[in-house]
């Protein structure tokens, strides 16, 4: 019977940071583009929250954040899934 | 911690040595100096060129328009830059097929920034030995003194390139003078250290880990291989068995190959493998161990070529062919893409005009004239003064009522102008109306035609 216990060991944290920050960094980013391209922050703005004070670089930058922040927890949830099972069984650090 | 009685140990954490690139002089080097310099003067330069005051490349997000080499574009513009980025991916693709693995080794920023700091880190801790032995002893004066050093010339350095960053989205000049004075803008501020820290921490400590594990292209990239594509590649055949051995042995007499396991490929590897395990997804192409290998090949007497660029037919003895099916692919799709880029950017209206219907008032009578008021939203797309002239045509007696003297706009600016447009009403026959507002400049070119509605309500003809 093939051995089942046997796992590659865990990789650093820099390494598992930057597979999760850095693709859904740069997916952000695509996002963003288009989303503003089409969207100007200032009426996004009279929509929905007009008595804000608010320039056109805020709402870009908080439009980026929040997509990140969508794509980084769907890339965080991807880790944890694709996860072995011996790493939440007790076995093997991390 | 513990797992059962008969589980192997394994190790709990691998840790990921140093890379400690070893310098290296040659051809390639050479090469991979002068695209440093070209690449990073455009990056560094290009936002301080100016032309009739208009900053040759700026994004300029707070206005919503990108100015590229004399072209604005605007948000309407979208699919210019789409297929732009498109262009840029197939590029890659093309060279990746023709060349390998070109972008990563001479054009990535990836690679270009970590050679900059590389090179600070050399000025400042000296050469490999240097700083191996530099890191492994204790804190003492002189430690202390050149990392002191490295990390004023890394952060100095670092927030340049953060402020030049910024410099892209916002006229360079300005936020210069505004730094002066300490004046920046929040967003700004956070921006130009958010760019700094990137790259401090990316080519300063991260360095060939971005290419190993979180680099896409470096995962794809194999599916534009193909066995003509140019790679780096050790001459196995030639160079084993490998070992050490005088200048003056007879190598053959011996029994071994041209190798002579000097390690030297392996010391100057920026991602710290060796060549001779043959083509590996963590090889950036940067041809460093060409250079030092072609050295010691010169210094024993050997031909030189023991590392270099080949493909894999020509390492099989097959023929190489450079133009295939593949190759033409990507050059036909290449033009078709700038065909289309040229059609969409000449085929651009001088002018953008959006009619807006006065929602208050969507008709008046006066003096025996029934009227539509309309808002227009003039956006002069080119980079010189426009006076435009407005005229309505599509119904018998149709006239501009207002405004009758042309609008001035100035370039890349937006105009909100009223329009009053007005027909005689023993001319008027109920109903919407198809009509067209015709744009013309001074010269009397046409620079813009867009439909819109003419309202005549039936009470009005009463």
């Amino acid at each position: 019977m093939p051995r089942t216990d046997r796992d590659i060991p865990p990789r650093p944290l820099a390494q598992r940071l930057g597979a999760i920050l850095w693709p859904s960094f740069f997916a952000a980013g695509v996002a963003t583009m288009v989303f503003f391209t089409i969207v100007d922050p200032l009426m996004l703005r009279d929509m929905t929250f007009p008595e804000l004070e608010m320039s056109r670089m805020a709402g870009y930058t908080i439009g980026f954040f929040l997509f990140w922040s969508a794509t980084a927890a769907s890339s965080l949830f991807t880790w944890l899934l694709l996860r072995p099972a011996n790493r939440f069984n007790g076995g093997i650090g991390e | 911690m513990s797992n059962g009685a008969n589980t192997e140990a394994i190790p709990l954490y691998v840790k990921q040595p140093k890379v400690y690139p070893r310098e290296v002089k040659g051809r390639f080097a050479r090469l991979r100096v002068i695209a440093a310099w070209v690449l990073l003067g455009l990056y560094y330069v290009l936002p301080w060129i100016s032309i009739n005051g208009q900053q040759l490349v700026l994004f300029d997000l707070v206005n919503r328009q990108f100015h590229i080499f004399g072209i604005t574009l605007w948000p309407q513009d979208l699919i210019i830059l789409s297929l732009l980025l498109a262009m840029a991916a197939l590029t890659l693709f093309f060279f990746t097929a023709l060349a390998g693995r070109l972008w990563c080794g001479y054009a990535c920023p990836q690679t270009v920034w970590t050679e900059v700091f590389l090179w600070m880190e050399r000025v400042t801790e000296g050469r490999r030995n240097k700083r191996i032995k530099l890191d492994q002893g204790p804190w003492n004066r002189e430690k202390i003194a050149r990392k002191s050093a490295k990390q004023f010339l890394w952060i100095t350095f670092a927030l340049w390139t953060g402020f030049t960053f910024v410099g892209f989205f916002v006229p360079i000049r300005e936020l210069g003078m505004r730094l002066i004075e300490f004046n920046l803008g929040g967003w700004e501020t956070f921006w130009l250290f958010f760019y700094s820290f990137a790259t401090y921490g990316n080519a300063g400590y991260l360095r060939e880990q971005v290419c190993k594990y979180m680099c896409p292209y470096a995962r794809f990239q194999s599916a534009m291989f193909d066995d003509n594509s140019l790679v780096i590649s050790y001459d196995e055949a030639r160079g084993e068995p490998r070992g050490p051995r005088k200048k003056s042995d007879d190598r053959h007499e011996l029994g071994l190959g041209d190798c002579i396991d000097c390690m030297g490929c392996v010391q100057v590897c920026p991602t710290g493998i060796d060549i001779r395990d043959g083509l590996q997804i963590e090889c950036i192409a940067c041809a460093a161990c060409i250079d030092v290998c072609d050295d010691v090949m010169d210094r024993m007497g050997y031909p030189r070529g023991l590392i270099r660029y080949t493909t894999e037919n020509a390492l099989n003895d097959k023929p190489t062919r450079i133009l295939r099916p593949r190759i033409f692919i990507y050059i036909a799709a290449l033009l078709a893409l700038a065909t289309l880029i040229g059609l969409v950017l000449t085929g651009r209206d001088p002018l953008l005009v959006d009619v807006l219907r006065d929602r208050t008032a969507l008709h008046r009578v006066t003096d025996q004239t029934l009227e539509n008021p309309f808002t227009l939203k003039l956006s002069n797309r080119t980079d010189r003064e426009l006076a435009v002239r407005i005229a309505a045509e599509g119904l018998p007696g149709l006239r501009v009522i207002e405004p009758t003297a042309p609008v001035s706009i100035s370039p890349s600016q937006v105009a909100n102008q009223p329009l009053t447009i007005g027909l005689p009403i023993e001319r008027a026959k109920a109903g919407m109306h198809d009509i067209m507002i015709i744009t013309t400049d001074a010269a009397g070119e046409v620079l813009n035609e867009t439909e819109t509605r003419f309202f005549i309500p039936a009470r009005a003809l009463e």
